[in-house]
């Protein structure tokens, strides 16, 4: 390779950079949103049916809780007058628990 | 698309390769121009370089458990879409029975796909490098407008440094003898 041969593409690769293929930013952020897309994990059928399950568990655990909650103030209502006991005794009548 | 040793892009790989796929971003980022720009300069259709572009990066991340630590990533992603270019332009050429002289192929180009050119001097230019054979075009026009050195252009296409420069060397007396009137 002569000096001239060296020259010629110096200059010619000055010139050549217009002809550079320049990649906007909005299609390279939409190139790297597809690429992110493909290769996000992808759910398996145990992730659908947990997403899905996930709210329904969580209700129902509420509702069971709340019974839960619920029928223990009630129980302890009802046993403090179950434990009201009425003794007849010679035509009088003594209460306990009143 | 330099060997640069870049321990942040040691760190993005090996977390990728731990599946952390958010890491890949960052590998995306730092090679995605480069990428479109390799795959354009194969296929000169924009909208084959963006979506080989993507399916290169795609690809290597499926692949990236085969990645070698310590390896630069840029090479390795410039040879999938290099490969993934090369095998679009077979498919055409099939599809297309396409037996066209090399300076009608120029002519055929979709305008849309081609840089603005300022002058008639770029599309001298352009057309002179379209005019050689493949792997000189090639080598020519990643040499002279990607800018890219004899190394990158060597490990991009898989090819030894010493073949790069024979492509250029016979591109180089091509292209003087086409653009002598320019050049004199």
């Amino acid at each position: 390779m002569t000096d001239d041969d060296d020259k010629f593409f110096e200059r010619l690769r000055g010139d050549a950079a217009s002809l550079r293929h320049r990649v906007d930013d909005a299609t390279l952020a939409r190139i790297h949103a597809r690429i992110r897309e493909r290769i996000a994990p992808k759910p398996t059928v145990a992730d659908v049916l947990a997403s899905w399950f996930r709210p329904l568990a969580a209700g129902l655990t509420a509702l069971a809780l709340a019974a839960a909650i619920g029928l223990t103030v009630n129980v302890s209502e009802g046993s403090f007058d179950e434990e009201q006991v009425e003794i007849v005794m010679g035509g009088d009548t003594y209460r306990v628990g009143d | 698309m330099a060997n640069d040793g870049d321990p942040l892009e040691a760190r993005a790989i090996a977390r990728v390769q731990d599946g952390d796929a958010e890491a890949y971003d960052a590998l995306v980022s730092k090679y995605l121009r480069r990428v479109a720009a390799i795959a354009w300069s194969i296929t000169r259709n924009a909208t084959d370089a963006e979506d080989l572009a993507q399916e290169a990066f795609v690809r290597a991340y499926q692949n990236i458990g085969r990645f070698r630590t310590g390896e630069p990533f840029g090479p390795w992603i410039g040879r999938i879409v290099t490969n993934l270019a090369f095998d679009v332009m077979k498919h055409r050429r099939k599809f297309r029975h396409e037996e066209l002289a090399e300076t009608a192929r120029a002519a055929r180009r979709d305008d849309a796909d081609v840089p603005a050119m300022s002058n008639d001097l770029g599309a001298r230019i352009d057309a002179a490098i379209e005019s050689l054979p493949e792997m000189q075009r090639l080598v020519a026009r990643l040499h002279l407008v990607e800018e890219m050195a004899h190394g990158e252009i060597a490990a991009v296409l898989d090819l030894s440094e010493g073949t790069v420069r024979s492509h250029l060397s016979h591109a180089r007396t091509k292209l003087k003898e086409k653009l002598a009137d320019l050049y004199d």
